[in-house]
């Protein structure tokens, strides 16, 4: 014990005060109502965040509840029967147990199939070409309209030169250049932050692709390298694509699930 | 000088507290208020300026964080290793550093969002840039979770650790554990050390001080110690060396002669010359604790050579610091905690040494030189021989003697304190409550005064005011008499026939009769006049009719006294036997 801790040195001594269990029952009934008078006084953001709080301990305290009281549903048969001892009406159910397991596997077996093809987000919400698009304004009276900045975000590869600025049509700004995406590997659960190499394909278009825009739903190739993954063969792995799951232009990040 | 208080470090906020914390004031402190219909570049501003000042928020507690914790490598040594014992450093610099790569990252992340605003062509896109900004910087510090819990626990823990001076004129007490090291320090601080019949029963520094010579003196109370390897050593007793290794103070090394402790002397002997390297340059003492139930000249040969060789190791120590070699005082020193005997001895022994060296020191620094050519105590020479008192006028020499007899006189007044000093103390001499009595005589004083008489309380027949009334009703009767008289005066003629004459003194007869008879008061009035002259023979012979038996009994004042029945007596005056008459 420390010199500091004079409340234990004290209780340690002469003991707790004669009321002090009692004080701390009463506190602790007391508890209840006065967390519900801050509950409901609570005003604003303040107020939101308690009754968010209070209503995640309601709710798992009803799961725990639940847990622990006597299931009213039905359950499996005792275990004390003995096997093969099923009364005729039940030999049906187990039938078409067996008879789910199969279609589930035939569907297993379709879906590995089709797979190859398949990517996370199948549809996508089309970009129109003024959402993709700000004109800018150009020549000495700035009346010629031809130049555009793309307004999403986009990949530039390492070796790219720039035209002439002059001559330039699309303007990608560097503040929307990303170089690198979270991808989540679907298997392994767990997320990476690797290399974009390039963009695969835009939903929207062959121009964007060739632009190199990233909007959601867009395939990209990433540099898997850090992952180390084999092929069948045995080489390495360095290069995978990978969909674009948000809209990184809102997000200030590119975030992927890698296609296996 | 740097202070040592780490009671001022601001509380550190766990994870979830700090986000919300920071959130908050952030709503509260930046506008809130936006429309879409805004043009471009204030709804940019708008939400840039949220992201910043979120940042800046965060910035400035994570720097207070890590600014107020102290850096292990600045402070004082002995605190540094204090603090490393306690707490590990390595584990405290990860939490610091983690909190500082925290900091960075916030920053980080704050600048590329508003990079990222400046590019945001609606309030929608400004908008979910802001709150992925913000949600960014919370899982920072959501991260730092864990590092921000174990500082708020060091923080309190810190906050409880004695705040020892390193610099100060300090007695540290070291030896096995449960040899009386906390029953010293309780015999000479007001430290109020636990002090229990079992090892360890101190864990930690504790510190208490003392006076010496007008100084005072720090003194600290260590762990016991116990005589194996430096590695094998736990935290409880890494304190204790901590505070030996690093504090410049006088160590008191306690010995335990009767073996009460559990170890013998050749052990604690061990202990002394393992650790003898850290009493390197510092005053010490052996003291021979618990002489009460071992005197140091009853030990054993053979532990009476390892007391003398540890003495010889502690004088090398006193020669270490150019002491006399043979300046013996205060090397080795017995005293018994518990009888008291001793202890101030040694404590003025340490404090002796501990100032005698830190005062040679002084005189041996560099900086003392510059100072000490500028002093200078003048002591003037005489011119010659005479004698130069000092010069009082008469007056004053007699308004001093005045001023003093006043004083005196003043102090001869005897209290019933002194007096009970005289008679024989408390619970002997009993004080007289009646002695101050202001009364017209003084012999009354000593009276009993009846409360009970009779099952009467005495006190409601008293009346106070009874003279008065007395006086009163004399004056009544003087007027009536006076009537009356000159009736008898009318009626007295000698036109009365004898017939007449003989129903007059009828009458009169019947009217003595009934106003003899008429009111208590009245009657006793008449008292005097009825019996004039021989009323003390009257009362005489009442009294010892009646003395026995009714206890009749007049006091001081004036008493009614109604005896059932019988009497009404009556006394006023002084003298007890004035008058009394009886009424049927």
């Amino acid at each position: 014990m420390p010199q500091g801790d004079y409340i234990e040195l004290h209780r340690k001594r002469h003991g707790y005060r004669h009321d002090h269990f009692e004080r701390k029952r009463k506190k602790e009934a007391r508890e209840v109502h006065k967390r519900s008078e801050i509950a409901q006084k609570a005003l604003g953001i303040k107020g939101k965040l308690i009754a968010k709080r209070r209503y995640a301990e309601k709710a798992l305290m009803k799961k725990t509840l639940l847990m622990h009281e006597e299931s009213s549903t039905r359950r499996k048969v005792d275990d004390n029967v003995r096997e093969g001892a099923i009364p005729a009406y039940l030999l049906d159910r187990d039938e078409t147990t067996r008879a789910k397991v199969l279609s589930n596997t035939i569907k297993q077996k379709r879906k590995e199939k089709a797979g190859k093809w398949e990517v996370p987000l199948p549809k996508v919400r089309p970009v129109a070409e003024d959402e993709m698009f700000r004109v800018i304004r150009s020549g000495k009276r700035k009346t010629k309209q031809w130049k555009r900045m793309i307004t999403k975000a986009t990949f530039v590869g390492p070796s790219f030169t720039r035209k002439p600025p002059k001559y330039e049509r699309f303007i990608r700004p560097s503040g929307l250049r990303f170089t690198k995406a979270h991808i989540t590997h679907p298997e392994l659960k767990c997320t990476f932050n690797l290399e974009i190499i390039g963009v695969k394909k835009n939903p929207n278009g062959p121009m964007y692709t060739s632009l190199g825009v990233m909007t959601k739903g867009t395939i990209i190739e990433v540099n898997v390298s850090e992952l180390g993954l084999v092929t069948p063969a045995g080489k390495v792995v360095w290069g995978k694509y990978a969909q674009v799951t948000n809209n990184p232009e809102n997000d200030g990040c590119v975030n992927g699930v890698l296609l296996v | 000088m740097v202070q040592y208080n780490f009671k001022k470090i601001t509380v550190v906020p766990t994870g979830k507290e700090f986000v919300d914390i920071i959130l908050s004031r952030t709503q509260r402190r930046t506008p809130t208020q936006v429309h879409k219909g805004y043009a471009i570049s204030r709804l940019r501003q708008f939400y840039m300026r949220k992201v910043k000042f979120t940042q800046q928020n965060f910035h400035e507690k994570l720097s207070t964080i890590i600014e107020e914790f102290p850096r292990l490598d600045d402070i004082h040594p002995f605190y540094g290793d204090l603090l490393h014992v306690l707490y590990n450093k390595d584990h405290y610099k990860l939490a610091l550093g983690q909190i500082n790569t925290a900091r960075n990252l916030i920053g980080k992340i704050a600048k590329d969002y508003v990079k990222l605003l400046k590019y945001g062509d609606s309030l929608y896109r400004c908008k979910s840039l802001k709150v992925a900004a913000l949600g960014r910087m919370c899982t920072v510090i959501k991260r730092v979770g864990p590092s921000l819990a174990y500082l708020e626990q060091i923080r309190q823990h810190m906050a409880r650790l004695p705040s020892i001076d390193p610099n100060t004129r300090t007695i540290l007490i070291c030896g096995y554990p449960n040899v009386g090291k906390s029953s010293f320090i309780n015999k000479i601080t007001r430290a109020d050390v636990d002090v229990q019949p079992y090892a360890f029963t101190t864990k930690s520094l504790f510190v208490g001080h003392t006076d010496y010579k007008y100084l005072r003196y720090q003194v600290i109370d260590t762990p016991g110690i116990l005589d194996r390897p430096f590695e094998d050593r736990n935290i409880i007793e890494m304190c204790s060396i901590t505070a030996l290794a690093h504090l410049r103070a006088a160590v008191l090394f306690f010995l335990d002669i009767s073996g009460s402790c559990g170890y013998s002397i050749a052990q604690q002997a061990a202990l002394f010359h393992s650790i003898k390297s850290l009493f390197m340059n510092k005053p010490l003492v052996i003291v021979c604790n618990k002489t009460d139930l071992q005197p140091l000249e009853g030990l054993s040969d053979d532990d009476k050579k390892l007391v003398m060789e540890m003495k010889a190791e502690a004088m090398k120590t006193v020669i270490g610091q150019g002491g006399e070699p043979t300046d013996e005082e205060g090397v080795l020193l017995s005293m018994s905690t518990l009888t008291e005997e001793g202890v101030i001895a040694v404590k003025n022994a340490a404090c002796e040494r501990l100032l005698n060296q830190r005062v040679e020191m002084k005189m041996k620094s560099k900086k003392l030189n510059d100072c000490l050519n500028r002093f200078h105590v003048a002591m003037p020479k005489p011119r010659d021989q005479k004698e130069r008192p000092p010069c009082i006028p008469q007056a004053v020499l007699e308004a001093q003697q005045r001023q003093a007899e006043a004083t005196s006189e003043k102090q001869k007044r005897k209290l019933e304190k002194d007096l009970e000093e005289e008679n024989g103390g408390a619970g002997v001499y009993s004080a007289s409550l009646k002695k101050n009595y202001i009364l017209a005589n003084d012999e009354w004083k000593e009276d009993n005064m009846p409360e009970i008489l009779d099952g009467h309380n005495v006190y409601d027949f008293i009346d106070p005011d009874i003279l008065m009334r007395l006086e009163e009703l004399e004056k009544e009767e003087g007027v009536q008499q006076g009537l009356e008289a000159d009736d008898d005066f009318e009626m007295d003629g000698a036109e009365l026939t004898p017939e007449e004459q003989s129903l007059l003194a009828e009458i009169r007869k019947r009217k003595v009769c009934l106003s003899s008879s008429i009111g208590s008061k009245r009657a006793l009035l008449r008292a005097d006049q009825l019996f004039p002259g021989n009323s003390i023979k009257i009362n005489n012979l009442l009294l010892k009719e009646w003395g026995d038996n009714y206890h009749l009994w007049v006091s001081i004042r004036v008493w009614r006294l109604i005896v059932p029945g019988v009497s009404l007596g009556v006394v006023k005056g002084r003298d007890p036997l004035i008058g009394i008459m009886t009424v049927q």
